[in-house]
């Protein structure tokens, strides 16, 4: 086959998706379950703002419950669209391109529900905008000691980054989109999304500039992010949190749990879209080795932190004995079965290559870093200090509503993307093709 | 009227329908048809509704609307206390918005009265506390008082006269009053019984001898359902001169109606000890664990048919033979050995004090031990005899011989072990009188129901601990349409009389005399004279021993909702027991022992049956609790009292035995399927080897110094005085622990002082309880005999607060005057100070608490302290107000605050002194010389936060050879 014959397959197959969808029945199923779970979410919000965050099963000492372990759970998966995008970006490595769109936009949606989680969470959620430093009448700014404000700030900078990127990356594949939709309605939308883009020189050379920039300004941040996220644990002076091994430690859970999800992404739109030829066996092979990689380092964490506790005492080997034995032990021990124990098929190339396993394993590791999350906050102040304050926490139906809800959401943003957006970088397979 | 299926009560019925214009609803075929059956049920369901004129048309209703608005008009001024009220501080007498009144006062437990200054702004009652310059309370009050301010708010209690539960008047009620007078004139009262608690008000006394002078065949019976009434002051002299106190079952420190009185006297005692003067020593023999037996230094573990046994055994050791002794075994030898010998060591300043349940011939015994050991003791005081009690006047009814009623201020339909079969009774008796607070299951059982004022919205006295009389005046004029206890009783004598002459007659002395008593609140040359003993009315005896298996069956008065007056008042509901912690329900509570004998866990139902009667309720395990002992708190399973009273655990009435009230030996317990959750506030105990709570041997002794930690806060800035200004106050809490006796007293303050929402059983169960102050209870040792200790929780303001670290908004922060403040409306709710909080001492409002708050409970807040919205945090504020308050004097008077000036809630109710509060820059202060005590010590000194709040340690043993 000729070159310019692949570069007219590559575009056809990706820019061809949103005007004549190959899958409109199986995409038409999905969506609807996920816009049901959706409205499920509307629901919990209305009920919530309605009743307050009574409804819920947060308690003293368990102020914390769902929301902020779902929050750093999302804000976790939304890493590794980054580290995809960016840091692979940076270090030249070409196989991300058929990956990378979609990862960033999974960032972008994960985000999106990331990020509204701590504002629901709030007592009162009118009022989030006093987190923020602007002159205001009362003269009052926020309290720069607390690692909320820079979550506050650190997941602002996050999502708008997130956002320049994958626009500036998808203006030139919205241009072939452009050029090639026959009806009027997509050439208007494509059109207006595309910003006049010509193909000129200079138009690359800017788009060049402008993608690299944005690259290395995302992939610092990913470490920021979720170490100061990490923070809002390790700086209170709770045994359980009180570690410097935190930030380390969230960041690689973060990226861990982000591959998982890459994973699951890949597989299902490769099977939908029928991808098989952008994305190969090959790049199912380096996510599984990346997931790999990040897991172990993640086991890693496990390890210190059980050392930190051994080697400090007290009240933090209290706490470290009450997650392996205390009444959310099923946690702790779900967490360490669900992240780690599938995972090491991944040393196979065999295991590796085969979707339907590779997918049961990164769903597991998703299920996994939500018990990670879920152990480190509840095990750790349901029991804190003094016994007399101990008291469980029970999650209510508008717990596990919200939690659902939100998976609705990121679902349907995905579903939209897919359906009306290039969800595979074409202009950078076939700048791949012409130099590889 | 026509059946449904009268072909021609349906023609009628179609007619009507016909005729009427506009539509017409119905509910049901029934009303349709207009049956009788359906009226009959309308008026059994709604008795008001049946006597209802049926035909009020549309016009008729707007004029009975309009009317209604232009009379609640009327009504409409600011309800102050009546003009003859006197304040203590003599004002200016002309009123400001915003002036705050005290006024001497007292209510009654019990018949024990219970001296107060209540606090009044713009003519509401917002606060109680204990009447400083009274013996009987030195300014000191008890969980109950504190929370009898909510029980004059309460939305429940009955607003005017019912009769036969439709709406009356008091005219109504005043012919019958008259045609019965006449008819007890002529027949000299035969046939009229008047029942009531038990009695010490002078005017009570004084009308009630009147009555039975004019009508002498009238009966006067009480009925006094609790043991610790006055009666347990026989012989009792004031703890503070006690060295070595030795309780047999007896539980002077406990919660009920003596409990500020003798707290008070035992920890003027205590203290005088903690400086080296004299001992302070307590021993307590008991089946279950109480106040007092958690205080002592020896508590031993006996059941209540062992108690005889122990005083008899005691009593042969200091002489005092009293027939064979029976054998004990070793642990119960070692304590006697230690009793008798604390007691012989200290004659003349030891007192033997035996529990009022137990029955004239053990408390008779325990005097002649008193007296031969030389130790004081005080004469019984005179009480008229009443004709006898409740048995006794069911007796009378059974027999036909009562034809008049007035139960006055008693509910024995609900309060009495055969409640059911007196509510019959009462069905035999053509006239029926109720007066009370609440349209309870008394009120519903008699023919007329007549609303009581509260005793803080009346005129009225009491008698004191002490002995001496109090005077009760109004804090407020009646909300309702009531009538105080002493016009009631007036309406049947002479018809309606002013509530306050009625008081004044008894009080002989000229108008200066009695303003200046107004002003006191009490009479202090007019203590009640003593009087030769005389035999209680029903002597309640012990239970004999049964053979067998058979479990012992112990019933107290629960510590919050007492015989089940204060069902009704939410502060005292989710008030966490002393001892087990729980809210909102009693329990079945038995010995861990028995508990893994019979399989049975906390929270799962039981049934303890005993001659034929049983109750189901939930079990709760107590550690130190006899093994086979279970004991039954009363108070609970109300049958009627108003919404908050309605559907909090079981009676435990119909169980008691009539002859024997307070303990039977013939229980058996079976465990049922199923469970009943339980609201409570700890669930963990055990100390755990943690240095939370500290002891030391002997009071001079110091803890050990921990080295002081590093930290990475910066010094705070202490604000920099101008112009050679003094510095500020650096305000601090010491809360020595070993005074402390777990009463509840400051808990109960603060909710009333700083506006604290009540949240519910279900907001408990999930751990959203929103006290400030918390009473913490821990176990050291076996769950069988552990050593028990407790330890109030407020904010520690801590100096490096980690909660200020952690607030994104500035919503938590310091003072200048080292207090960690909260800032209500700048809080967005982020839980971040509480998630850092070591001490887990703050409270969120999770939902709206107070929005939906009834009318008259918002009456009851104080004006001072913010009344907190849905999501933001709170927690204690070492009740700034307070100190704004002292600052705003002090400022105006251009001189510092001086020690003392300012009083926290919580310290100004503690019975017992433990809590003390003030300036840690003034080394002189009360707080500063307890925080210079070798026994303070800061709470989780680990987490290095440099708390304000610090404690005192226990001294184990009480004196020299303490064990």
């Amino acid at each position: 086959m000729s070159r310019n014959a692949t570069y007219r397959r590559v575009t056809r197959e990706v820019v061809t998706i949103s005007t004549r969808f190959p899958a409109p029945r199986m995409w038409w199923a999905m969506f609807a379950v996920s816009l049901a779970l959706f409205g499920l979410l509307l629901v919990s919000v209305v009920v919530l703002f309605a009743r307050g965050p009574g409804v819920w099963g947060n308690n003293i000492p368990v102020g914390w419950g769902f929301p902020i372990c779902n929050y750093i759970w999302w804000i976790g998966i939304g890493h590794a669209g980054t580290l995809i995008s960016a840091m692979l970006l940076l270090l030249n490595q070409s196989w991300r391109n058929s990956l990378n769109r979609f990862a960033e936009a999974m960032t972008l949606f994960a985000l999106t529900c990331g990020g509204l989680y701590p504002i629901l969470h709030l007592g009162r959620p009118w009022y989030f905008y006093w987190m923020a430093p602007y002159p205001n009448t009362m003269d009052v700014w926020p309290q720069f000691k607390s690692p909320l404000t820079w979550d506050f700030f650190a997941v602002l900078t996050y999502l708008l980054v997130s956002l320049l990127f994958w626009y500036i990356g998808i203006v030139p594949d919205l241009a072939s989109a452009r050029d090639r939709a026959r009806k009027r309605r997509w050439q208007v939308f494509f059109g207006v999304l595309a910003l006049g883009w010509r193909g000129q020189g200079r138009h690359w050379l800017r788009w060049k500039q402008a993608y690299t920039i944005t690259a290395a300004i995302a992939v610092p941040l990913v470490v920021s992010v979720h170490s100061e996220i990490s923070m809002l644990f390790a700086a209170g002076p709770i045994p359980g949190w009180n570690s410097t091994v935190f930030p380390a430690y969230f960041v690689l859970g973060a990226a861990f749990s982000g591959f998982a999800v890459v994973t699951i992404i890949a597989v299902v739109l490769r099977h939908m879209l029928k991808l098989e030829d952008l994305v190969t066996e090959r790049h199912l092979d380096l996510l599984g080795r990346m997931t790999l990689a990040t897991g172990m380092m993640t086991a890693y964490g496990y390890v210190m932190e059980a050392f930190d506790a051994l080697y400090a005492g007290g009240y933090e080997l209290d706490t470290l004995q009450d997650r392996y034995g205390g009444y959310y032990a099923w946690s702790y021990w779900g967490a360490l079965l669900f992240n780690f124990v599938p995972l090491q098929l991944l040393w196979w190339r065999r295991w590796r290559v085969s979707p339907i396993p590779v997918f049961l394993i990164a769903l597991s590791v998703v299920v996994g870093m939500w018990m990670e999350r879920f152990m480190l906050l509840v095990t750790t102040l349901y029991r804190d200090w003094l016994d007399s304050s101990v008291n469980l926490y029970h999650p209510t139906f508008w717990d596990w509503s919200l939690f659902i809800g939100f998976i609705g959401l990121f679902c349907c943003e995905l579903l939209l993307f897919v359906r009306f957006l290039p969800v595979i970088s074409a202009f950078e397979i076939k700048e791949d093709l012409a130099d590889g | 009227m026509s059946a449904p299926g009268d072909p021609a009560g349906v023609d009628a019925a179609l007619r009507r329908l016909g005729a009427s214009q506009g539509r017409q609803y119905w509910r049901s075929l029934e009303e349709l048809f207009e049956t009788a059956e359906f009226r009959r049920r309308i008026a059994a369901e709604f008795p008001a509704l049946a006597r209802m004129p049926t035909d009020i048309d549309r016009r008729s209703f707007f004029q009975c609307l309009a009317a209604a608005v232009a009379l609640a008009g009327l009504d409409g001024c600011e309800r102050r206390a009546d003009e003859d009220a006197y304040p203590l501080v003599l004002a200016d007498r002309d009123s400001q918005p915003g002036m705050v009144r005290h006024y001497a006062t007292a209510w009654e437990l019990d018949g024990v009265g219970q001296p107060v200054v209540g606090t009044c702004r713009d003519g509401r009652p917002i606060k109680l506390e204990g009447n400083p310059d009274h013996p009987a309370s030195g300014g000191k009050t008890d969980a109950f008082t504190q929370a009898a301010l909510l029980g004059l708010y309460d939305p429940a209690r009955s607003g005017g006269p019912l009769r036969d539960g439709a709406p009356a008047t008091w005219d109504g009620f005043g012919a019958v009053a008259l045609a019965a007078r006449e008819w007890f004139d002529a027949s000299g009262g035969t046939g009229f019984a008047l029942l009531t608690g038990p009695v010490q008000s002078p005017t009570l006394l004084r009308q009630i001898a009147g009555m039975r002078a004019r009508w002498p065949g009238m009966a006067w019976h009480v009925h006094a359902p609790m043991a610790e009434g006055p009666a347990a002051l026989d012989g009792m002299p004031p703890l503070d001169t006690i060295d070595v106190l030795v309780c047999l079952d007896a539980d002077p420190l406990g919660n009920g109606p003596l409990q500020t009185w003798h707290a008070q006297g035992w920890s003027a005692r205590r203290r005088a000890f903690q400086q080296g003067d004299g001992a302070a020593r307590l021993l307590v023999a008991e089946p279950t664990p109480t106040l007092t037996g958690v205080t002592a230094e020896a508590r031993l573990i006996a059941p209540h048919s062992r108690i005889a046994a122990l005083a008899a055994a005691l009593g042969a050791r200091l002489g005092v033979a009293e027939g064979a002794s029976q054998p004990l075994d070793a642990k119960e030898r070692a304590w006697i050995e230690q009793a008798t010998d604390a007691l012989q060591a200290s004659r003349g300043r030891g007192l033997l004090c035996v529990g009022p349940q137990h029955g004239p011939e053990l408390r008779m015994l325990g005097s002649r031990i008193n007296a031969s050991l030389g130790n004081q003791a005080v004469a019984s005081r005179s009480r008229p005899q009443p004709s006898g009690d409740l048995a006794a006047l069911h007796r009378a009814i059974g027999l036909g011989g009562v034809h008049t009623l007035l139960i006055l201020d008693s509910n024995p339909c609900y309060a009495s072990p055969d409640a059911a079969g007196f509510t019959a009774a009462l069905k035999r008796v053509p006239l029926t009188i109720h007066a009370g607070l609440h349209h309870d299951e008394t009120g519903q059982a008699c023919r007329w129901h007549l609303p009581l004022a509260h005793l803080l919205e009346s005129w009225s006295d009491v008698c004191c601990a002490d002995g001496s009389a109090g005077l009760v005046q109004p804090l407020v004029r009646p909300f309702l349409d009531v009538r105080t206890r002493h016009q009631v009783l007036a309406l049947l004598t002479d018809g309606e009389v002013p509530a306050h002459d009625l008081v004044r007659q008894t009080w002989p002395g000229d108008e200066v005399q009695w303003q200046s008593r107004l002003l006191k609140g009490f009479v202090a040359e007019a203590a009640i004279p003593p009087a030769e003993p005389t035999a209680s009315v029903a002597a309640p005896r012990s239970a004999a021993p049964q053979p067998g298996d058979a479990l012992e069956i112990v019933f107290r008065p629960d510590p919050t909702v007492h015989d089940g007056a204060f069902a009704s008042n939410p502060w005292l509901q989710e008030m966490p027991k002393p001892l087990t912690k729980l809210t909102w329900d009693n329990a079945v509570h038995i010995a861990p022992a028995l508990a893994e004998e019979l399989g049975i866990a906390n929270e799962d139902l039981v049934e303890v049956s005993a001659a034929g009667r049983s109750i189901v309720g939930p079990a709760w395990i107590v550690p130190g609790q006899h093994a086979r002992t279970v004991l039954l708190h009363l108070g609970y399973g109300r049958r009627a009292g108003g919404p908050v009273a309605l559907g909090s655990g079981f009676d435990a009435y119909p169980l008691r035995s009539p002859s024997s009230l307070w303990a039977r030996g013939d229980g058996t317990l079976r465990k049922l399927s199923g469970t009943r959750a339980l609201a409570c506030t700890q669930t963990h105990w055990a100390l755990g080897g943690h240095d939370w709570i500290r002891t030391v041997d002997a009071p001079g002794e110091a803890l050990p110094r921990k080295e002081e930690q590093k930290s990475f806060f910066p010094p705070q800035p202490r604000e920099k005085p101008e112009n050679g200004a003094s510095p500020p106050p650096a305000w601090g809490m010491a809360i020595d622990l070993d005074l402390c006796i777990g009463c509840n007293a400051c808990a109960v303050a603060c909710v009333a002082e700083n506006n604290v929402p009540m949240v519910g059983r279900e907001q408990v169960a999930k751990g959203r309880e929103m006290h400030w102050l918390r009473i913490d209870r821990y176990y050291e040792g076996t769950p069988d005999e552990p050593r028990q200790s407790f330890q109030p929780v407020p904010c520690m303001h801590c100096e490096d607060a980690p909660c200020e670290t952690g607030c994104p908004v500035n919503a938590t922060v310091h003072s200048p005057d080292g207090l960690n403040l909260q800032v209500y409306n700048r809080c967005i709710g982020t839980r971040t100070c509480s998630a850092y909080c070591p001490y887990k001492v703050r409270r969120f409002n999770w939902l709206d608490y107070t929005r939906e708050a009834a009318p008259a409970l918002v009456a009851q807040r104080n004006p001072d302290v913010t009344v907190r919205d849905r999501g933001v945090m709170e927690k204690c504020t070492y009740c700034i107000q307070r100190i704004a308050e002292a600052r705003i004097a002090a400022d105006k008077e251009g001189r510092p605050i001086a020690d003392g000036e300012v009083v926290t809630a919580c310290q100004q109710a503690c019975p017992t002194q433990a809590i003390v509060f003030g300036d840690l820059t003034q080394a002189d202060s009360a707080v500063g010389k307890r925080k210079a005590s070798g026994r303070d010590y800061a709470l989780l000194e680990d987490a290095n936060t440099r708390p304000r709040t610090t404690y005192g340690a226990k001294i184990e043993g009480g004196g020299k050879g303490a064990g």
